[in-house]
C-alpha cells in the first residue's frame, strides 16, 4: 500500500492543487492584511470567476486561459463596486458588523447564483491545455500542471507588486500603520479599495483554475473558502508567503488523507477543520502571523 | 424598557399566540408557527452568545448535534433520557469548544465555528457506522407526531428560552456582558470573570440551539445530515437577530416572525432553491442602513415621540 510511486503521485498532484488553494488564500489574506476585514464573500467571487470562464468557453468558445483573465478583470471591477457601495461604510464600524456584512454578501451572491444557474454541477470538457507530464511511474494531467504554473505566476506577481511598486509600498504602510500612512500622504481609503481590487482579481483567476480542474457549481466557492480560511489560520492572517506555504501543507495533508485513510476521500474539508483546531491549540496567531492588534 | 411587567407581558404574548394558533388555526399556520418558534429559539441562543462579543457561525453544529443525540441515544436510553441527554451532550461540546476558542478574536472565532459546522457533516459521513451516514437517522417523534401538541411544547420551550435570555439581560449580568464585549481587559481588571462568562454564555447558547435541533428532528421523525448540519442553520439566527435587534429578547422574537414571513413569500415567488437570498439581502440592508434592527427603530420612534411631547 505504501508504494513510493503512489506517494510520489499523491504528493505531486497535491502540489498542483496547492496552486489553486494558494491563489484563493493569497487574495483573502491580502484583503485582510490591509483592511482587517475577513471577506467571507471571497469564495463567491471565485465561484463567479469559475462561471464566467465556463460560460465564455462553452457559449463563445473563448479558451479558458483568456476566460480566466476576463474573469479576473470582471471580479476586480465587481470588488471595487462592492467596496465603494457598501464595504467602505462598515470599515469604521464594529467588527461584528464587518463579519456580518461580507457574510450577507456571500449569502446573497451564492443564492442568486443558485437561482440563475441552478445548484447543478458542470464541468469543462475541452482538451487539456498543456501536455501531461510523465515522470517515472507518475503522471500529472496537463490541466493540473497549468494550475500549478498559474498559481506560481500569480504568487510571484503579487509579491513583486507588494515589494517593488509604489502602490505596494503604500499598501504595506496602510496595513502596518494607517495613521502614519495618512500623515505621509497616503490615501488609506483608496489603498483599502486597491486591496479589494487585487483580491477580486486573484479570486477571478482562481475561479478560472476551478473551471479547469474541478467542477463549476454555486457551492464551490464555499468549499474553497473554508480551505482558504484554514490556510490563513495556519499561516497567520495577512502573510502572503505564509498563504503559499499553508496551501502546500494543507493540500498535501488532504492528498495523503484521501489516499491512505479509509473513507479518506469523504473527509474533504474535515482535514481543513482539523488543521484549524491544531493551530488554535498550538499557536493561535498562526505560523507566520503578526501579533494581532486589538 | 426592561421592567418586570414588560418581561411578563412578553412571555404571556408568546404563550397566548402559541396556544391560540395551536388550538384555533389551520394546519398551515400551525406548521408556520412551529418554524417561527424554532427560529426564535435559535436566534435567542445566538444573541445570548453575541452579547459576549462573539459572532458565532456554529449554531448549526449544535442544532444538528441536538437532533442526532436524541435520535441515536433514544435506542439506548429511551426517549425521555435521550431528550435530557441533549443538554449534557451539547453542554459538554460547548464547554470543550469554549475552552478551545473563546480566547480567540472575533474573526478567528467566526472562522473556527464555521469550520466546526461544516466538519460535523463530514464527521457524520466518516463515522457512518454509528451515525447512519448520509442515509440519515430516525429520531422519535415529538409529542407523538401531532402538530398541535408539538406547537404547544415548542411554545413552552420558547418561553423558557426567553426567560434565559432575560436572565442574561438582568441588572446584574447586562453591564458585565457589555464590558466583556466592548473592553475585555477593563472587564477583567474590574473583577469580571471574562473567560468564565464567555464559556457560560457559549454553553447556554449551545444547549438552547441543541434543544431547537432536537425539536426539529422530532417534527417528522426523519432527518438526513444535510437537513441539520447545514450552514443555513448558522445563518438564519444571525439574519433573524440583525433584523429584529441585537442584545434584546424581543428583537429575536420579532425578527423570527418577520424573517419567516419574508422566507415564505420568497419561497412562493422564487421557488424551492435560492429563496435564502432574503437572508443575504436582510443582513446587508440592515447592517448598512439600520444596524439596530426593528427594536432599535421602535426605540428611536419612542424617543422621538417623547421629545416632541
Amino acid at each position: 500500500m505504501f508504494d513510493t510511486a503512489i506517494i510520489a503521485q499523491t504528493l505531486l498532484l497535491s502540489l498542483t492543487v496547492a496552486g489553486l488553494y494558494a491563489s484563493v488564500a493569497s487574495g483573502l489574506t491580502l484583503e485582510f492584511g490591509v483592511t482587517r476585514i475577513i471577506n467571507f464573500a471571497h469564495g463567491e467571487f471565485v465561484m463567479l470567476g469559475a462561471f464566467i470562464t465556463y460560460f465564455l468557453d462553452t457559449l463563445y468558445g473563448v479558451p479558458p486561459v483568456i476566460g480566466m483573465l476576463v474573469a479576473g478583470i470582471a471580479m476586480a471591477a465587481l470588488s471595487q463596486l462592492v467596496f465603494w457601495a457598501f464595504l467602505a461604510r462598515v470599515l469604521r464600524q464594529d467588527e461584528h458588523n464587518q463579519i456580518l456584512a461580507t457574510l450577507g454578501l456571500s449569502i446573497l451572491i451564492l443564492n442568486l447564483a443558485v437561482i440563475w444557474w441552478s445548484p447543478d454541477s458542470r464541468a469543462l470538457h475541452g482538451p487539456s491545455l498543456l501536455p501531461s507530464l510523465h515522470l517515472g511511474g507518475v503522471t500529472i494531467p496537463g490541466n493540473n500542471l497549468l494550475v500549478l504554473l498559474v498559481g506560481v505566476i500569480l504568487y510571484i506577481a503579487l509579491i513583486s507588486f507588494i515589494s517593488f511598486t509604489r502602490y505596494g509600498v503604500q499598501l504595506r504602510l496602510a496595513s502596518d500603520d494607517p495613521e502614519l500612512a495618512v500623515l505621509s500622504g497616503v490615501n488609506v481609503n483608496r489603498m483599502f479599495g486597491v486591496s479589494f481590487v487585487i483580491g477580486g482579481f486573484t479570486a477571478g483567476i482562481a475561479g478560472g483554475l476551478v473551471a479547469l480542474v474541478l467542477y463549476v457549481q454555486p457551492s464551490v466557492g464555499l468549499d474553497l473558502v473554508v480551505r482558504a480560511f484554514a490556510i490563513v489560520a495556519l499561516a497567520g492572517l495577512g502573510s502572503i508567503p505564509g498563504a503559499m506555504i499553508g496551501a502546500v501543507l494543507l493540500s498535501i495533508a488532504e492528498g495523503l488523507t484521501s489516499t491512505f485513510v479509509s473513507h479518506g476521500a469523504s473527509w474533504s474539508y474535515g482535514v481543513a477543520f482539523l488543521v484549524i483546531v491544531l493551530v488554535l491549540l498550538v499557536r493561535p496567531t498562526g505560523l507566520f502571523g503578526k501579533e494581532m492588534r486589538a | 424598557m426592561r421592567s418586570p411587567a414588560v418581561r411578563v407581558l412578553t412571555y404571556l404574548a408568546i404563550a397566548i399566540i402559541g396556544c391560540g394558533i395551536a388550538l384555533f388555526a389551520q394546519p398551515f399556520w400551525v406548521q408556520l408557527f412551529i418554524g417561527i418558534m424554532i427560529s426564535a429559539i435559535m436566534a435567542l441562543a445566538w444573541d445570548i452568545l453575541s452579547r459576549t462579543g462573539q459572532v458565532s457561525l456554529g449554531s448549526a453544529a449544535f442544532f444538528g448535534v441536538g437532533t442526532y443525540s436524541v435520535a441515536l441515544l433514544a435506542e439506548v436510553l429511551g426517549t425521555a433520557l435521550a431528550w435530557a441527554s441533549v443538554v449534557v451532550v451539547c453542554g459538554v461540546l460547548a464547554v470543550l469548544l469554549g475552552l478551545l476558542t473563546l480566547r480567540l478574536r472575533k474573526m478567528y472565532f467566526a472562522i473556527a465555528t464555521m469550520g466546526l459546522t461544516l466538519s460535523m457533516q463530514v464527521a457524520v459521513l466518516v463515522f457512518s457506522d454509528w451515525t447512519g451516514g448520509s442515509g440519515g437517522v430516525i429520531p422519535p417523534l415529538l409529542m407523538g407526531g401531532d402538530p398541535v401538541h408539538q406547537l404547544l411544547a415548542i411554545t413552552a420551550l420558547l418561553v423558557i428560552a426567553a426567560m434565559v435570555s432575560d436572565f442574561f439581560l438582568s441588572r446584574r449580568m447586562r453591564p458585565a456582558l457589555f464590558l466583556v464585549r466592548t473592553n475585555p481587559a477593563l472587564a477583567a481588571a474590574s473583577g469580571i470573570p471574562v473567560v468564565r462568562l464567555r464559556i457560560i454564555a457559549f454553553t447556554i447558547s449551545g444547549i438552547l440551539a441543541g434543544i431547537a435541533g432536537a425539536c426539529y428532528g422530532g417534527l417528522y421523525g426523519y432527518v438526513v445530515p444535510t437537513d441539520v448540519f447545514n450552514l443555513n442553520w448558522s445563518v438564519l439566527p444571525l439574519a433573524t437577530v440583525i433584523l429584529g435587534g441585537m442584545d434584546t429578547t424581543l428583537g429575536p422574537l420579532l425578527g423570527a416572525l418577520v424573517i419567516r414571513a419574508l422566507e415564505e413569500t420568497a419561497r412562493t415567488v422564487i421557488g424551492g432553491v435560492g429563496y435564502q437570498v432574503v437572508y443575504g439581502a436582510v443582513i446587508i440592508l440592515f447592517v448598512v442602513l439600520m444596524p439596530t434592527g426593528i427594536v432599535g427603530l421602535f426605540n428611536r420612534i419612542l424617543n422621538f415621540a417623547r421629545q416632541r411631547s
